[in-house]
């Protein structure tokens, strides 16, 4: 009772505040509340837990000695036949859980009882050829709007108390190939987002639009020798035309940066990664490619790129460059640096100078890389020659290379978390490898073409998925979790010293952020490939993860869909608190 | 015996009665009086929209084929996925994730052996046309039978992504790669050359011609000689329907024979200016 009323008198003296420092029309969170989500424990207002989306939580009412009691407040299911992939993070505001589902789907929860108060259903084409499963991973909230984008390259702004819609805006043309299931970055009234696509003939780019409008503000595709416009000009192209690039296929260049990005207030900077280059071929393509496979800093009142840094230059594996680049600080040989991490497909784990994009170290966090011998003090991959795929022939099947990390990466999507107590990162990793080869008898769209088969395995009889604690500031491995199937779900680390993550298995966990120990489990029904996050109400402590298997795992077979043929669909947010 | 179960029984009755009449796949066919056959996308000169209207060599076979069967054809345009394995999953024996319904047969399908042995959830049957690459170029732009390495400098028109993309961008140590000019579909690139915007393609044989009949234009010439270290020797086409559909398969390549033999076969190909090929395998 007691809570309540403190509860209640906050909130008049948030009015009080609101009215005074800021117009009504915030009525919902502003851009500094945004930028303060990491410290507000009461809400999750963005993808991340923070701008930096370092997904800690500085509450530990549920942590190492008390989790054991963690038990479900409720259950919310997404209803439908629509039970794909559940890979969105919930955002929590003003005793609402707003939280995404597969097939462009929002909803929003009561977050004290999971009663629905409303959902909207995007009207998707029925042409739509979405690469990886109808996925769609959050939303983004300011003032009295919920935005999310959906698979026909739309952004949707709806009314936050309705769900009724306030603008929706094409961002690209689904008919030529692009799609979106990231969840927005909104910075100082703009909303940024990226863009996703199929393996050819796109182009990846960043976009800011006016959070109240949807209008264009600035694009800023990520391919050099593309052009950028600011404000309806042309703001130079990115890059230099031809310079790692032949002919016009820079136009057509691939590099989408489907994941969406990361910003510092600190640097005043935008970290997008953007993803592999096209065609798939790498040896029609010779140069490094840029900025295909690089993590992108880009100043957000302008759109221009302000220093670059690339995993995997001249990208023959498939290896996406688009996870997220986390800042943090740490001493590093006795200096105190503001740094930025990242965990990439291709299996090393890079720490950079977040000012200027300047290499620090990388190191491997998966068991294996086939492709490359580590990085050179420059930043350089020292490459193997023998692990990059051959020029197909179109007479015989060439030779077969194994490649580790498969093209589904050392890490995919799911976001790792930075504890600020324990000063590791926590990364969601899968070991595995594949077969490769050149493929004649291919065919696309019913003619001839030069295709690679190829097989994804696993390289150990234990495992695929490995929960990693990396300390960044050695690039050891402090602990690491197996788990049988891939790992597909984002991470939460918080104050508790805990470490939450799900499993295909149908388990969210919690682990010992210094130790690895499993502490807590329990089984949602259905594959946890969301993220997790945590927040406080009523004076208890939450923890929500959305259950329902999917994405891109079950999409391919061989011996690593053994390890998930017994996961059936769903789709339920999932809510926690501790038992009384 | 109460009223319930009653009901019960009498559901099963019916429902039984209804698999009889729908024991086979024609026979299903045939009692809705719809044939539905899935045709590409954005494909032409085989299916595609013109000033709105799904038209095509494949939208006209599938036309007679319904016909043939006597019943209506129901066309839905399938988007191609990233290999034509993934577009039988969607076309023909899934569906699609987005709700595109399985086809009773799906034209355009690639007749080969080993495509065949990997996608055996269908049955590939009745081929119906040979398709290969052709090199063609602007008269007078350059020679057409010429080693390609004097093309340097020239726009070459191709699809992105292609086996003619592969070959120009990558022979000849890749002295041509900066002379390719990308296009979405190998229609565009055709057209490209007709219009004046590229100097020479390398598309197939059908879209080069259907775009230079459509067009009506006269200056566009055809390679005669093979082009150096060019593998590609051209493909069998058929249609395919579900594994256990082979009843409706048999009936349908029953159809395409007597149009076939009518010459029906050979005009709707005359009427899209395309060169009528038989397929290897139906020889």
């Amino acid at each position: 009772m007691r809570g309540r009323i403190m509860r209640s008198l906050m909130g008049i003296a948030a009015i009080a505040l609101a009215a005074g420092a800021a117009p009504l029309l915030a009525e919902g969170p502003t851009d500094a509340d945004l930028m303060n989500d990491a410290s507000t424990t009461g809400d999750v207002l963005t993808y991340g837990m923070g701008p930096q989306a370092q997904r800690f939580s500085p509450l530990n009412r549920i942590n190492s000695q008390t989790v054991a009691r963690l038990v479900p407040a409720f259950a919310s299911s997404l209803g439908g036949e629509k039970q794909r992939g559940q890979e969105s993070q919930p955002l929590v505001y003003d005793g609402t859980i707003y939280v995404t589902g597969s097939y462009s789907r929002l909803y929003a929860f009561d977050s004290r009882t999971g009663e629905e108060k409303w959902e909207y259903s995007a009207r998707l084409p029925d042409d739509i050829m979405p690469c990886c499963d109808v996925v769609n991973r959050g939303a983004a909230i300011h003032g009295d709007k919920i935005i999310f984008a959906t698979l026909d390259a739309r952004l949707v702004a709806l009314n936050r108390h309705t769900g009724k819609v306030i603008w929706n805006k094409q961002i690209a043309d689904y008919k030529a190939g692009y799609s979106a299931t990231a969840a927005p970055l909104i910075v100082k009234g703009m909303v940024i987002t990226g863009n996703s696509g199929g393996e050819f003939g796109i182009v990846g780019a960043v976009d800011a639009r006016d959070v109240e409008t949807g209008e264009l503000i600035w694009h800023r595709p990520v391919i050099e020798g593309n052009m950028g416009t600011l404000r309806g000009k042309d703001n130079g192209i990115t890059g230099k035309t031809n310079a790692t690039w032949t002919g016009d296929l820079y136009k057509t260049g691939g590099g989408a940066t489907w994941l969406g990005g990361t910003y510092d207030p600190e640097t005043n900077l935008v970290y997008f990664g953007t993803g592999n280059p096209a065609p798939w071929n790498s040896h029609l393509r010779p140069g490094d490619n840029l900025y295909t496979a690089s993590t992108l800093a880009i100043d957000p009142e302008t759109g221009m790129i302000k220093w670059h840094y690339q995993t995997t230059p001249h990208d023959g594996w498939d290896f996406d460059g688009v996870n997220e680049f986390i800042p943090f600080d740490a001493t590093i040989n006795g200096k105190a640096m503001k740094l930025g991490a990242k965990a990439d497909r291709n299996g090393y784990f890079f720490v950079l100078d977040r000012t200027n994009g300047k290499f620090v170290s990388a190191n491997k966090f998966v068991m294996q890389t086939t492709w490359a011998n580590g990085y050179d003090k420059n930043g350089k991959p020292i490459v193997i020659p023998a692990g990059r795929p051959g020029a197909p022939s179109a007479t015989e099947k060439g030779a077969t290379v194994f490649s580790s990390p498969s093209f589904l990466g050392g890490k995919n999507w799911m976001p790792m978390a930075y504890s600020k107590d324990t000063g590791l990162f926590y990364i969601p990793s899968n070991d595995w490898g594949m077969d490769i080869w050149n493929e004649p008898i291919a065919y696309k769209k019913g003619a001839a073409y030069l295709g690679a088969g190829f097989t994804i395995k696993p390289i150990a009889e234990d495992h695929i998925g490995a929960l990693r604690a990396m300390d960044p500031k050695t690039g050891k491995i402090v602990w690491e979790y197996k788990n049988k199937a891939p790992l597909w779900g984002g991470v939460l680390s918080t104050a508790g010293n805990l470490v939450f993550t799900g499993t295909p298995e149908g388990y969210l966990k919690a682990f010992d952020a210094k130790t690895g120990k499993e502490l807590w489990k329990f089984q949602t029904g259905s594959g946890v490939v969301g993220s997790p996050v945590t927040w406080e109400q009523d004076g208890e402590q939450y923890v929500a993860v959305m259950s329902g298997w999917g994405g891109a795992v079950p999409l391919w077979g061989g011996e690593v869909a053994k390890s998930f043929k017994d996961i059936n669909q769903g789709g339920a947010l999932w809510v926690f608190k501790l038992a009384k | 015996m109460d009223r319930r179960a009653f009901l019960c029984s009498a559901a099963v009755a019916a429902m039984a009665a209804t698999t009889s009449v729908f024991a086979t796949p024609l026979g299903k066919v045939r009692e809705l009086g719809v044939l539905r056959v899935a045709v590409y996308k954005d494909n032409r000169p085989w299916s595609w929209r013109k000033d709105g209207q799904l038209v095509g060599i494949d939208v006209d076979i599938a036309q007679a084929l319904a016909k043939g069967l006597g019943v209506r054809a129901d066309i839905a345009e399938l988007v191609a996925d990233e290999s034509a394995d993934d577009d039988l999953r969607n076309g023909v024996w899934k569906g699609g994730l987005l709700g595109f319904q399985p086809a009773d047969i799906m034209l355009h399908v690639p007749f080969d052996r080993t495509f065949a042995a990997r996608n055996d959830r269908v049955a590939i049957i009745a081929p119906y046309y040979r398709e290969s690459f052709q090199f063609a170029s602007a008269k007078g732009g350059l020679d057409v039978n010429a080693p390609p390495t004097q093309y340097r400098g020239r726009k070459l028109a191709v699809e992105i992504d292609s086996i003619p993309d592969f070959y120009l961008i990558g022979t000849f140590g890749g002295i041509l790669a900066k002379d390719v000019v990308h296009f979405p579909s190998g229609a565009d690139a055709a057209s490209a050359v007709a219009d004046g915007r590229a100097d020479a393609v390398l598309a197939s044989r059908a879209q080069i011609e259907a775009v230079v009949h459509d067009k009506g234009v006269t200056n566009v010439m055809r390679r005669t000689s093979p082009l150096p270290g060019f593998t590609s020797t051209g493909w069998d086409i058929g249609m395919a329907v579900k594994e256990n559909s082979r009843n409706l398969g048999d009936a349908i390549e029953a159809v395409l024979t007597d149009m076939g033999k009518s010459g029906e076969l050979q005009a709707i190909f005359v009427r899209h200016g395309v060169t009528y090929s038989p397929a290897l395998a139906a020889g």
